[in-house]
């Protein structure tokens, strides 16, 4: 069996904490636990946790602060914990380098796929570093060969346009996390494009119906309304 | 400039800006009757009519009856002395004088009566308007206020009686009992939730005008994130959704859009007939995006299409904590309101349908401005 896996939890309600410091603990995690962002900070730099939960809302200090703090010496995952009602935190919190944010209520089992999905992404970069990222995506008759560049659907080849194909496997390679609107923007466009996210949600309504038998109820690209976009997780 | 003169101290006193405005009107009136009378000699009749414009407008921008009767007065001796023989003297006594001067006054003086009657009228009309609606306002902050404590207490109730049963009978309690009772309570609080996050959209409408802060946003996003975030929360229920071919950006705030139809879902679910699909369609007609959900349910009584909106629990549904949607559906009406849409409650041969529709309006390319520049 592999050493557990130790996460930090930064919060500041105390039930909340214990919640989920138990849930994680009945999950096989280790967990350490810090009620003020100074605490967390001081642990986080002293135990290198595998992952970091962190809630935006400290007495103390500014959950953006924290985030940037910590990237400047390590690229360790960061799940930023919000309400519902603050895209602009939560967009910022991304945009300064938290790598997935889950929204106050959640379930459990939302908040363990997310933590798995973020220390297996961190996994991956740390394996493949240099090389190309997994070279398929497959979910549930989706198929994406990065190296063929080829996009299947229930073996039926989809033809998408340059713009159209770049987006879906930068979709794809980041699988189960959230992308913000500017993040896809820089890595399409690039960094001069114009800010307007309009051009990148027509692309998306075109991927959309190339790719889901119902747009309205999508089954690969999920809307994150106000934040981005998140396909689901690859099966492969 | 003129708005910095509106803003001094000065202005602000009343004697002191009626002064200035009349002063500065017979200025004008003087001014301008000047060149007339030069030029067409006996041409008093203009002269005349230019006096009684000033003083109309002297009525119009001073407070009260007395600035116009001074004025009436002032332009009446002002035409006698500057522009009728004798030049640069006072006198009402030459031959038909006194009938087209006393004329003249009296037509000044009614002018500014008038004026300043009308005036008055209009402000007194202005502060009834304004207090019909602090008057409405309040009756629906009431009756929010009376819906929200009446649904909130129902599943704290429920909530606080469970738990103590459990704690008083734990020993005496099955698993199964006791693991259908934290059920229970996860159902209630999970209801509460979503009530406290109703409230919260309210509060996104800005106090005072009832207006949002809008973008636009692609209409199957919205649709389908509801749509994700109700089956996440009922997992049970089964919807069915419809939506146009074509890319459709619609004006508005996806948060609270999203709520109305989470709500309008929610209630279909419980007041319709759970194991029947809701069917939730959009569609565009004339210019407005129009979003129907419809259950499959006995449908809403008659008695009650009239006040479904209005927030007040209805009476016969009082002991059901999930039952009543008082709030649910007043909070949706706020929001399309808010939104400049309309919403509306009726019947098919099937069940239950609720319409709301909302105007797609100029393209704009204002995108950002919700997420980054407020």
């Amino acid at each position: 069996m592999t050493p557990k896996q130790s996460i930090l939890i930064i919060e500041d309600e105390k039930s909340i904490c214990s919640f989920i410091e138990t849930t994680l603990t009945a999950n096989g995690y280790k967990v350490q636990t810090a009620s003020t962002g100074q605490k967390g900070l001081s642990i986080a730099t002293s135990l290198c946790p595998d992952l970091i939960l962190l809630d935006l809302g400290l007495p103390d200090m500014d959950g953006l602060d924290i985030i940037q703090k910590i990237r400047s010496w390590s690229s360790l995952p960061i799940i930023v914990i919000s309400a519902r009602t603050q895209e602009r935190e939560k967009v910022n919190a991304l945009d300064s380098g938290a790598d997935d944010y889950i929204t106050k209520p959640f379930g459990t089992s939302e908040l363990l796929a997310r933590i798995r999905t973020a220390l297996r992404h961190y996994q991956h970069i740390s394996d493949l570093k240099g090389s190309s990222a997994v070279p398929v995506y497959q979910y549930d008759g989706l198929t994406i060969d990065f190296d063929k560049r080829l996009v299947t659907l229930n073996g039926q080849t989809i033809h998408l346009t340059q713009i159209e194909y770049k987006l879906v496997t930068l979709l794809a390679q980041n699988s189960g996390k959230v992308l913000t609107y500017d993040y896809i923007i820089n890595h399409i466009w690039g960094p001069y494009a114009d800010n307007n996210n309009q051009i990148l949600r027509v692309n998306m309504a075109h991927i959309r119906r190339k790719l889901e038998a119902n747009p309205a109820e999508p089954n690969y690209i999920f809307t994150e309304i106000g934040v981005g976009y998140r396909m689901q997780e690859s099966q492969s | 400039m003129w708005k910095r003169l509106e803003n001094t101290k000065f202005w602000r006193h009343p004697v002191a800006r009626n002064i200035t405005v009349c002063l500065g009107i017979l200025a004008i009136a003087t001014g301008a009757a000047a060149p007339v009378a030069q030029f067409s000699t006996n041409d008093t009749v203009n002269v005349a009519m230019i006096y009684i414009l000033s003083v109309l407008m002297i009525a119009r921008y001073t407070d009260g009856y007395i600035p116009g009767i001074i004025a009436s007065v002032v332009s009446t001796f002002f035409v006698n002395l500057f522009f009728t023989y004798p030049y640069m003297e006072l006198n009402f006594t030459l031959e038909g004088y006194p009938a087209t001067f006393l004329c003249m006054l009296t037509i000044a003086l009614i002018t500014s009566a008038a004026t300043s009657r009308m005036k008055e009228q209009s402000r007194i009309l202005n502060e009834r308007d304004k207090l019909l609606m602090e008057a409405e306002k309040e009756k629906m902050r009431a009756n929010l206020l009376r819906a929200i404590s009446h649904d909130l207490r129902t599943p704290l109730t429920s909530i606080i009686g469970i738990s103590s049963a459990y704690i008083e009978n734990n020993q005496s309690l099955s698993g199964e009992e006791k693991d259908r009772m934290v059920q229970n309570i996860q159902e209630d609080a999970n209801w509460l939730l979503n009530m406290v996050e109703n409230l919260l959209s309210v509060t996104r409408i800005r106090d005072g005008d009832t207006r949002v802060n809008k973008s636009p946003e692609p209409l199957e996003e919205v649709v389908s994130e509801a749509v994700q975030r109700f089956r996440r929360r009922l997992p049970d229920a089964i919807v069915t959704v419809q939506i146009p071919d074509d890319f459709i950006m619609i004006p508005m705030d996806a948060t609270l859009i999203e709520q109305v139809l989470i709500n309008l879902m929610e209630n279909a679910y419980y007041h319709g007939n759970p194991s029947k699909p809701i069917k939730l369609s959009s569609f565009i007609l004339d210019n407005r995006a129009c979003f129907q959900i419809s259950d499959q349910g006995p449908g809403i009584p008659d008695e009650a299409l009239s006040s479904i909106f209005d927030g007040s629990p209805s009476s016969s549904q009082s002991s059901d904590s999930h039952k009543g949607m008082g709030i649910g559906l007043s909070i949706c009406k706020t929001i399309v309101s808010a939104h400049g849409g309309t919403i509306k409650a009726g019947n098919l041969s099937s069940g239950a349908c609720f319409t709301f529709n909302l105007p797609l309006g100029e393209n704009t390319n204002d995108t950002k401005t919700k997420y980054f520049d407020h």
